[in-house]
């Protein structure tokens, strides 16, 4: 892949892993991907994946009972949740972007901080970034809207404290850093060869499983090429909510958006031919399909915590998953306090906080049910268009961003 | 040319060296040049498009040894 003579294959090769992509294109990619793995079977999702890869930990030391726990590689989302990490690591190394990177020792602290918060508003909000709002929301879930206005919040709150810090605290987030396995410049080609190694790996994964689950080997597939997408067009939830406040862009909330107007398209034909469903039952649990029971408390409360995390900590889940496999040890950091704490929270907090709050506070809220189909549908297409414009018009005139 | 401001981001991940960057952005007077170190391979993007929003000038980003970029700001 040297420089020289023109190849055809090295220009393609350059075209997509020379720089990085625009962030709508992985957001539309990300969004047909998403319709398909509802099409084969259920939405994008990642907290209940890192639910199971802790799940199995603790089983694995014996601290929880093993018996009940589904093994990663018989869970579809526990194996996206590993596979979203291998493709970043591919999609990486044949960019030649991979390095471990150290962050500096308060940094490190605060990846695991805002992960713990991951853990605990995905576990009480009944998911995450991923799977209550750019899952979510084209599921045409009323709590998936309460969970996003929670998170907004956590996101402005959680930026004022990171700008705070920055001015009063600048030594948090400074000090000793170490990079380690970085390409060097025009050279580093192992990491090409050690990419392809991670892809052939996939693709193993993958067929090893066909046989006996195809579905699976759809769920490795497609989440191979998520990872991949999401770190080379630098996808990521927490950017397109706190980036119009900050430095006043714009494209990581276009790229949502296109995404979230993908899926809303998708979603919507699924749920109301109920493609997949078997029988009258199975049409309403086809339409119920990721509108979880958290309108309208849970999903506040879950998703203000969470947008404080993953503002803290510099990643939602997806942006978390692919920044490990990037190497940015903060996320490892995220990503472990989340597969640490989610469990717990799961066992411990979240039945607390059933037990305070009433019935009407924690139901499914499905949208069509109240407004039909068509209001649903543009009640979403007015949303999605308001923030289009607020974000557009924030960065011509920088009314609300920071700096 | 001469560096006004030297910035270490070096290990820091997405927002940390932007926010960093538009800090230091604001201490230094038109014509000044800040220069940044850093790892992130975001930054190399989100810089140039921060910088024709802001209407600085994004004079250079260059790989150094060790997975190191260096970044030369100029402010308009």
């Amino acid at each position: 892949m040297s420089s020289g003579e023109k190849n055809p294959l090295v220009d393609l090769f350059t075209t997509f892993f020379g720089k990085h992509w625009p962030v709508w294109v992985g957001g539309i990619i990300l969004g047909m991907l998403n319709v398909l793995l509802f099409a084969i079977k259920s939405p994008w999702g990642a907290s209940g994946g890192l639910t199971n890869v802790g799940d199995n930990l603790y089983g694995l030391v014996g601290v929880f009972d093993a018996s009940g726990i589904t093994a990663i590689n018989e869970n579809n989302y526990g194996m996206l949740v590993i596979l979203i990490v291998l493709g970043s690591f591919s999609g990486a190394l044949f960019s030649k972007e991979f390095a471990l990177r150290f962050p500096p020792k308060g940094e490190m602290i605060k990846g695991f901080i805002g992960g713990t918060l991951m853990a605990v508003g995905a576990t009480v909000g009944i998911g995450c970034s991923i799977g209550s709002f750019f899952s979510g929301v084209p599921a045409l879930s009323g709590g998936a809207l309460i969970f996003t206005a929670g998170m907004f919040i956590g996101v402005i709150l959680a930026l004022k404290y990171l700008i705070w810090e920055m001015e009063n605290r600048p030594g948090w987030s400074s000090g000793k850093s170490y990079t380690w396995l970085a390409a060097e410049p025009n050279k580093g080609q192992w990491q090409i060869y050690l990419g392809l190694m991670v892809l052939v790996a996939i693709i193993i994964i993958a067929y090893s499983h066909l046989k006996t689950n195809p579905v699976m080997t759809w769920f490795i597939v497609i989440a191979g090429l998520m990872g991949l997408i999401s770190q080379r067009s630098r996808f990521c939830i927490v950017k397109s909510f706190r980036d119009p406040f900050m430095s006043g862009e714009s494209q990581g909330s276009v790229g949502v958006i296109a995404g979230l107007i993908i899926s809303l398209i998708g979603f919507t034909v699924i749920k109301y031919f109920g493609i997949g469903a078997m029988g009258e039952s199975g049409m309403r649990a086809r339409e119920l399909t990721w509108v979880f029971p958290h309108f309208w408390a849970k999903a506040g409360i879950g998703g203000f915590i969470f947008g404080l995390g993953m503002t803290v900590a510099g990643g939602c889940a997806v942006g978390t998953l692919w920044r490990v496999g990037e190497g940015q040890v903060k996320l490892w950091f995220s990503a472990l306090a989340m597969v640490l704490f989610m469990p717990f929270s799961n066992r411990f907090l979240v039945p607390l906080i059933d037990g305070i709050l009433p019935q009407s506070a924690k139901f499914r809220n499905y949208l069509p049910d109240y407004l039909g189909y068509d209001g649903a549908f543009l009640l979403i297409v007015v949303l999605l268009g308001a923030w289009y414009w607020f974000v557009k018009w924030n960065e011509r005139t920088g009314k609300f961003s920071a700096f | 040319m001469e560096v006004k401001m030297t910035l270490d981001c070096k290990g820091l991940s997405c927002p940390m060296p932007m926010m960093k960057i538009a800090k230091a952005m604001k201490e230094l007077k038109p014509g000044e040049v800040l220069e940044v170190f850093g790892t992130d391979p975001g930054t190399k993007t989100d810089l140039p498009s921060w910088c024709t929003k802001t209407g600085n000038e994004c004079l250079e980003i260059s790989d150094l040894e060790g997975g190191v970029n260096r970044m030369l700001i100029k402010k308009i």
